[in-house]
């Protein structure tokens, strides 16, 4: 068991121990990414009994894995999806946390009240008439004024960029952060005759560039991990994100291919994994201060 | 520091010279108008994505809607042929019990790594990466990778197994097991967020204090439960509450590894929900559900309240 606060001066053996032990502990995290990176470059004749390395490296399993299904098309369409929640939550969660923490609108205080609550709204828990509502947004997809007759968003890009951008969690954090800052910043570009945008824009959004961040590496994980959302929601394979994809990909247990599979996930999670390790400041920190300002 | 451009933006005349501020009155209207502005489209945004269905969601469960034809008011119905549903009830006690076991089981093993590495160890940024790298990586994903792990002749956990000398299991076949498989996944995977926070809390534990308990006798232990345990509260309670909510919602695991299997083994309240609305089309009742869902939700959340109330006064 890990000791609590080692005493400064006592550093020795303990440490080397305590240093293995969870090193130990970090191998196992990750070890299953470790297999599933072996497997992917296993041939198909290793697969059928347990063997723990691939005699050589079959690369040739990434590039067959693109014909088997259309992961290539998959993850072109959650780079989409992934752009377009961010660029909604960025543009809109901090003006209107902005908005909430720097102006002085009526109701402040009731309508934050509001996003905190709104927070807490379980997203499985709405997702049936959150499916209605999509699927009855007049003017489209065939529907009349009335929002019938037609398939409205289903199946297509508003439907699967726009519901879950702009989550109230990012709105409330980026509040968090203009709350801190000085009013006197926003006075002295008044008084030089800045508009009310442009104090936005050009003085405020600026001096939260941590919390930008930290918003935007959030709503990245969160668009590129999604699943059920998509699942509902698409139809055919040019819309299909990737992690549908994949599930899809690994439903028949008996015919499926490990190798394409594994190689397909790693596919999956390589580039979280590498914006994780890029930008971890902002993971971790953004975590940490949700935990403990929160 | 920041360059502030003086030219006026918009069509409106600058001031007339001499005057650098326009009316007080003005000025505030002009702020107000532009924060409503600048907090519409989030405002509408929720009200027809969260607002609306919410409200949708209670007056759906009063209905028999079938997502095709006619409808109509049943009042209670749902709610009394939920109680009667043998499959929503095994739902509801696997949920319960994958939230009973995984939420304090990560807790208590996401508090002793975040002590280890609180604790002067060598290489702890490493480490701590390594910790947090599956809360980064998509469930769909790492389901397929444990899918695979856990297949019964060429899995690498029943090989591992066998280097102990141990047989080997059905993990997904059979049904004594297949919840336990996923709860083991659920762990493993949400243990770096909860360390996270954890490590952020033990950095702001007062080292003053923590010096004057040791010039005071106290061994390790002691100060651990006397000053490092009570300075936790916090972080437990915002743990306990954002993992509960997750847990209540597992889903991509059970999609994905299982499909509630063996029999309804492994099924969870979110995994009924999905095939009820969405291959058997009772949009009706699986509102029920969700309704069931949202209660507990907020039950769960009220008791790590409580619990936060009564450690905080005791």
């Amino acid at each position: 068991m890990p000791r609590p606060h080692a005493a400064p001066g006592r550093r020795g053996r303990g440490v080397y121990v305590l240093t293995a032990v969870m090193a130990l502990g970090a191998v196992a995290m990750v070890a299953p990414f470790v297999w599933m990176l072996l497997t992917s470059l296993k041939s198909p004749s290793e697969l059928t009994e347990f063997s723990w390395l691939p005699e050589q490296l079959r690369f040739q399993n990434y590039t067959e894995a693109l014909t088997a299904a259309p992961f290539a098309r998959y993850f072109l369409n959650t780079a989409l999806l992934t752009i377009g929640q961010t660029a909604l939550t960025l543009a809109f969660a901090t003006s209107a946390g902005y908005a909430l923490a720097c102006t002085p609108i009526r109701g402040r205080k009731t309508l934050n009240a509001f996003v905190v609550i709104l927070i807490m709204v379980p997203f499985y828990a709405i997702l049936i008439p959150e499916f209605l509502v999509v699927k009855s947004i007049p003017f489209f997809g065939g529907n009349g004024v009335t929002g019938q007759g037609g398939t409205g968003w289903l199946n297509s890009w508003w439907g699967l960029i726009i519901p879950h951008a702009i989550a109230p969690i990012y709105i409330f954090l980026a509040r968090q952060f203009f709350v801190s800052l000085p009013e006197e910043l926003a006075e002295a570009a008044r008084v030089d005759g800045l508009s009310e945008y442009g104090i936005f824009v050009r003085i405020m959004l600026p001096l939260i560039k941590p919390a930008v961040i930290t918003i935007a590496v959030f709503q990245i994980g969160a668009a590129w991990n999604s699943f059920l959302w998509p699942l509902l929601i698409t139809r055919d394979d040019s819309l299909r994100p990737i992690q549908v994809g994949l599930a899809i990909f690994s439903q028949d247990p008996l015919n499926v291919q490990w190798a394409y599979l594994m190689a397909g996930a790693t596919l999956a999670v390589l580039p979280m994994i590498a914006l994780f390790i890029a930008a971890q400041r902002y993971f971790i920190e953004g975590m940490a201060s949700a935990g403990l300002k929160g | 520091m920041t360059a502030i451009k003086t030219e006026v933006a918009g069509p409106k005349a600058g001031p007339p010279p001499g005057v650098t501020r326009r009316p007080v009155k003005d000025l505030r209207a002009s702020q107000k108008r532009a924060g409503w502005v600048m907090l519409a489209p989030a405002l509408i945004h929720a009200a027809v994505f969260l607002l609306l269905p919410m409200v949708m969601l209670v007056a759906l469960s009063f209905t028999d809607y079938q997502f095709l034809g006619a409808y109509h008011w049943v009042g209670v119905d749902n709610f009394l042929q939920l109680m009667s549903d043998d499959r929503w009830r095994t739902a509801l006690l696997n949920t319960v019990l994958y939230t009973l076991v995984t939420v304090p089981v990560a807790m208590a093993i996401a508090l002793l790594i975040a002590l280890g590495l609180n604790s002067g160890i060598r290489a702890r940024g490493a480490m701590r990466v390594l910790y947090y790298m599956p809360q980064v990586t998509a469930t769909v994903a790492v389901a397929t990778v444990w899918l695979w792990i856990y297949q019964p002749d060429v899995g690498l956990a029943n090989s591992v197994l066998g280097l102990f000398g141990l047989p080997p299991q059905g993990w997904l076949t059979n049904p004594n097991l297949s919840l336990p498989s996923l709860m083991l996944v659920g762990v493993w995977q949400g243990l770096g967020a909860k360390m996270v926070v954890y490590l952020a809390a033990l950095q702001s534990v007062s080292r003053d204090q923590l010096e004057a308990a040791q010039l005071d006798g106290a061994n390790r232990w002691q100060s651990f439960w006397n000053v490092t345990w009570p300075a936790l509260g916090p972080a437990h309670f915002f743990v306990f509450v954002t993992s509960t909510i997750a847990s209540f919602q597992v889903f991509d695991l059970v999609f994905v590894m299982t499909k509630g299997g063996p029999g309804s083994s492994s099924t969870v309240m979110t995994y009924e929900i999905y095939e009820e609305a969405f291959q058997g089309l009772k949009l009706g009742y699986a509102a029920a559900q969700s309704v069931v869902l949202v209660v507990l939700i907020g039950v769960f959340t009220l008791v790590g309240l409580r619990l936060q109330k009564v450690s905080s006064d005791a």
